[in-house]
């Protein structure tokens, strides 16, 4: 069941894509309306991270193309931010709170240029909206897995963006964090921005969200959370992989063929 | 002593370009070290070292003379080389990254041995000196050849400064660096050129044999002592500089002594110091942490069983032998001497002829132990439901590390209780 988005922010068109070869998404086809906080949700390997890695750019794409506000990711990238997972990086990496909501104003500061006091305001000003204003300093290894979740998401604030990609934000995370963390997506939906969030909790994931997006390695529905989340759409997410598709991504990795044919 | 107050009076010009010459080579490959370290790309490094050694035997095979330009060049070629393949061998084939660096670098290390023989054996009168090459020889680095290495390595100090935000953004998270539409490629390929050219300039000092540890080393260590990047590249190549200062030297004092043995093992000296004397993450200051928390553990438990004895007799005050002490609880002899020494000195006991007696801070201090035991114990059975004779081996433990501010939530919590699930009383 697709449903259309009037006013789309991103747009997936018959978008495939493969890791080593294995077809992990098949023709993902579908509008993510503006303004909404939109959640992914489907069962483990489903491809949630993926999609929205292919997304990024940061996935040879099988096939297919995103658009984002109708343009090329490279044309509007500085309206487009993206949260990583949490366990993407190495904590114990030697930098401070403040350097890492730094790398937020990298992209506008350009190549060879310092960051500025302006930048470092703007830091700060992000690190209050997440409430860590006290631990501007702080070496990040000292920081719990909801903290570590709150900077990452104040150094997206930091770019200004208006479309926002974020991986399972809400993983490992205390429910006072949580909660904070709601409430500043809310604010920034209500504030025009788009914020897609890839997600794994069906009780939380029926009150967060306007918008739901259900996968499971293809598009299974794609609309406003009362006409999609609803059990015959859930039963068709996770009542088992469909095997077929599942075992034609098997063939395809065996026999390495691209996902389209090239002459 | 003569040769040492000779060289470090820098009276000849020789002495001087050898030590300009070792300082930047060591502290230039330190900086660019300092990010393969981060990336964790430590074996890659070693790779190149030793892949470089065919490209300077065929750039001299080649040329017939030791122009270090020319040289730079052949070595910059197989170095660039090993890497295009070990990449190639991971992303192409079942062969993990791990196993394409060993083969790699054993192929191209034995090739390079191969042409070294070849050339020694040809009779070459130019050849002589190629060899050092082998363990590197910071006494050669006089003349042209200083200039044109210190140039390289002021060219690498100066790039790793101008990308430095770029290149700590790939290292820590090179996901977000392609999101924002950095070059991560392009900046991913400059730190491959910089460690090629690192350990191409660096092997004249320490050679190609033991040049990882010249690009690692110093950052290893310096990671001991600061959590900042920046601070932390400063250091690397400020350490990096005292072993290729002290190479220096030894080549200069002893010039039949090979230099990259020195200093390789002059930085593992620092990075041996680092790893055992280090504030914080040294392994002497966690123990002495370690002992502290363990003192302090010793002192709860002794003062606890104080007040359980009092609690018994009705008399909190009174004196006890070391054997009712005992009675209550087992503690080495020589440990509770001690303790009880301590608790002493700290003003939490009194003694008079081996009695020991609370003061009013150790009455204090006793009793707030045993209500942090009672009140966990009550807390696990009434909100984690384990049985009440299951509870008191984990309040044993917990009653140390509470803090303040736990301790006042875990009151208001269990509303201020009378009595723990032994139906013991909680003291306030």
């Amino acid at each position: 069941m697709r449903i259309e988005a009037k006013n789309s922010a991103v747009e997936f068109h018959d978008l495939t894509v493969s890791y080593h070869k294995k077809p992990v998404l098949w023709n993902i086809d579908m509008t993510l309306p503006k303004g909404a906080l939109i959640g992914i949700i489907g069962p483990n390997g489903a491809g949630k991270s993926t999609l929205i890695k292919a997304a990024m750019g940061l996935l040879p794409l099988g096939s297919g193309h995103v658009r984002m506000f109708d343009q090329d990711l490279d044309t509007v990238r500085d309206k487009v931010s993206y949260v990583p997972q949490r366990e993407s990086v190495d904590w114990d990496f030697p930098t401070s709170v403040l350097d890492v909501i730094l790398m937020g104003r990298y992209a506008k500061l350009g190549l060879l240029k310092r960051p500025r006091k302006a930048d470092k305001e703007m830091a700060m000003s992000c690190l209050k909206k997440v409430g860590m204003e006290t631990f501007i300093g702080r070496q990040i290894s000292q920081l719990s897995g909801g903290q570590q979740q709150r900077v990452f998401l104040a150094r997206a604030l930091a770019q200004e963006a208006d479309l926002y990609f974020m991986d399972e934000p809400f993983a490992g995370v205390d429910a006072a964090t949580e909660a904070a963390i709601l409430s500043i997506m809310q604010e920034m939906t209500a504030s025009g921005k788009t914020v897609i969030v890839v997600h794994h909790d069906l009780q939380s994931a029926a009150e967060y969200f306007d918008w739901i997006v259900l996968l499971n390695m293809r598009l299974v529905a794609s609309g406003p959370i009362e006409e999609v989340f609803n059990n015959k759409m859930l039963q068709e997410t996770y009542g088992g992989k469909l095997t077929v598709l599942a075992e034609v991504g098997e063939l395809v990795r065996k026999r390495q063929i691209p996902s389209r044919e090239k002459y | 002593m003569e040769t040492f107050f000779e060289f470090f009076s820098f009276s000849d010009a020789s002495i001087i370009s050898v030590t300009v010459g070792a300082i930047l080579l060591t502290a230039s490959s330190a900086v660019v070290g300092t990010f393969t370290f981060l990336k964790k790309k430590a074996l890659v490094g070693d790779a190149v070292a030793h892949s470089v050694l065919p490209g300077i035997c065929m750039a001299f095979i080649i040329s017939g003379n030791k122009n270090p330009l020319v040289l730079i060049i052949g070595a910059f070629i197989t170095g660039w080389l090993s890497l295009v393949i070990i990449d190639g061998i991971t992303k192409k084939s079942k062969i993990k990254e791990d196993s394409a660096i060993a083969l790699i670098l054993s192929v191209f290390f034995g090739i390079g041995i191969l042409m070294l023989t070849y050339i020694q054996h040809n009779g070459n009168a130019a050849q002589t000196g190629l060899d050092s090459f082998l363990f590197g020889k910071a006494a050669a680095l006089v003349g042209n050849d200083v200039i044109t290495f210190g140039v390289v390595a002021v060219i690498l100090m100066l790039t790793v400064t101008l990308f430095f935000k770029e290149l700590k953004l790939i290292s820590f998270d090179s996901n977000f660096a392609k999101a924002l539409g950095i070059p991560v490629k392009g900046i991913d390929l400059l730190l491959t050129t910089l460690t090629v050219l690192a350990v191409v300039t660096g092997i004249q000092a320490v050679g190609v044999i033991l040049m990882a540890a010249m690009l690692i080393t110093p950052a290893a260590a310096a990671r001991f002592w600061t959590d900042d990047v920046k601070r932390m590249t400063i250091l690397a190549a400020f350490l990096g500089a005292i072993a290729g200062l002290i190479g220096a030297y030894v080549s200069y004092a002893a010039p039949a002594m090979p230099t990259g043995p020195w200093i390789v093992l002059i930085i593992s000296v620092i990075a041996l110091i680092s790893f055992f004397f280090a504030p914080k993450k040294g392994v002497v200051s966690r123990l002495y942490e370690q002992r502290k928390m363990q003192h302090s553990m010793m002192d709860e438990n002794l003062l606890k069983s104080l007040y359980h004895l009092g609690e018994t007799d009705n008399d909190l005050f009174k004196g006890r032998s070391l054997n009712e002490i005992l009675s209550k609880r087992y503690f080495p002899k020589k440990k509770l001497k001690e303790t009880l020494t301590r608790l002493k000195r700290q003003g939490f006991l009194n003694s008079d002829n081996a009695s020991w007696s609370f003061t009013e801070i150790g009455k204090q201090k006793g009793q707030r132990v045993v209500k942090l035991h009672r009140l966990w114990e009550l807390y696990l059975s009434k909100y984690m439901h384990i049985a009440s004779d299951h509870v008191h081996d984990d309040a044993e433990t917990i009653e140390h590390i509470i803090s303040p501010e736990v301790e006042a939530e875990l009151e208001r919590l269990l509303e201020y209780p009378e009595q723990d699930p032994h139906d013991e009383k909680i003291p306030y």
